[in-house]
């Protein structure tokens, strides 16, 4: 999935929960209010639109700081087989 | 009744204590979905007497994609997944040093695996829609010793352990991860017991009596009805056996 595509998702998730939209991709997502159960509705509905499940580990998680480092990590995951 | 109008999961309704749960969720005007390894009568009466607010099919707990097919199913029949009662399980009555391995090995695929698969399949659309309710049929074996229920114990306190921590991942989706813990209750698993074993049960729950269908039923209507703000908690319906 392209970057953009990936975050409409991110975007559908912070509208759904009252919160201002993702723009800046150097933001930080505690700074932006996208929270760790924002990023498992994220894969949930990158999952859904590409018709297989994405599997990580907690730690992978751990390490997403900034909007940018979510698109990188949903642009890989989509990416790999 | 505090559960109408849901669209609810009851694994194991084709008979005992699930089939009990299942009439009762319909009878209150919810819409329920159950499956199990093998077709009752039940079913059959099930079907024709709610028609499509009742779903049946036979399914193998364990079946992970037959699992998540079976929770999309229902999904787009009732048009959501509200709440999911994990009540199919196998009981035990052997020592664990007298137990062969399939019997092992199938105690923990029904009692086990099968509730995370179909746990995990439905939080997936319970997130999507915004909320759910899950709620696992412990036992008090699982936080109590009972001889000869050394893996079945073993699989009731992992339930319990799964709803805490589930509880903690995806509460703050609104969805409430409870455990309704029986304890001897009358039904097939319990006809095992000889009668001077279930005497001496009553003599010592301070209730003096057995809990039935019915009361498990009444407290499972409760922790499935998302009005109680109740989370990550086991709660027990035993007579008080275990106070």
């Amino acid at each position: 999935m392209d970057r953009s595509e990936i975050l409409n998702l991110m975007n559908t998730v912070m509208t759904k929960r009252g919160r201002p939209t993702l723009t800046d991709e150097a933001q930080g997502t505690r700074e932006a209010g996208f929270r760790s159960l924002d990023f498992s509705e994220t894969a949930l509905r990158i999952e859904t639109r590409i018709g297989r499940e994405l599997s990580f580990d907690a730690a992978s998680m751990r390490r997403i700081e900034t909007v940018r480092d979510v698109l990188d990590f949903f642009e890989d995951a989509t990416r790999a087989a | 009744m505090h559960t109408t109008n849901q669209s609810i999961i009851v694994s194991g309704g084709s008979r005992g204590l699930g089939l009990h749960l299942t009439e009762r969720l319909l009878e209150a005007g919810n819409k329920v979905a159950t499956f199990a390894r093998s077709h009752t009568e039940a079913m059959d009466r099930l079907a024709g007497t709610y028609g499509d607010a009742f779903y049946f099919t036979p399914l193998d707990a364990v079946d992970a994609p037959g699992v998540a097919a079976f929770v999309a199913e229902v999904a787009d029949r009732f048009g959501a997944v509200d709440s999911v009662v994990n009540n199919a399980a196998i009981g035990q009555d052997q020592l664990l040093m007298h137990t062969d391995l399939d019997t092992l090995r199938g105690i923990v695929d029904v009692n086990v695996i099968g509730p995370t698969l179909l746990t995990r399949a439905a939080i997936k659309h319970m997130i999507l829609q915004g909320g759910g309710n899950i709620c696992n049929i412990s036992s008090i074996c699982g936080s109590r010793g009972y001889a000869g229920l050394s893996i079945y114990a073993g699989s009731k306190g992992y339930l319990d352990a799964m709803m805490r921590a589930l509880a903690r991942e995806v509460g703050e989706a609104g969805i409430f991860v409870n455990s309704v813990a029986p304890g001897f209750f009358e039904s097939e698993m319990s006809s095992v017991l000889l009668p001077e074993q279930l005497n001496t049960i009553k003599r010592r729950t301070p209730s003096g009596s057995l809990s039935n269908d019915e009361n498990i039923f009444k407290v499972v209507d409760l922790v499935i009805s998302g009005t109680t703000n109740m989370q990550g908690q086991v709660v027990f319906v035993d007579g008080g056996i275990t106070t």
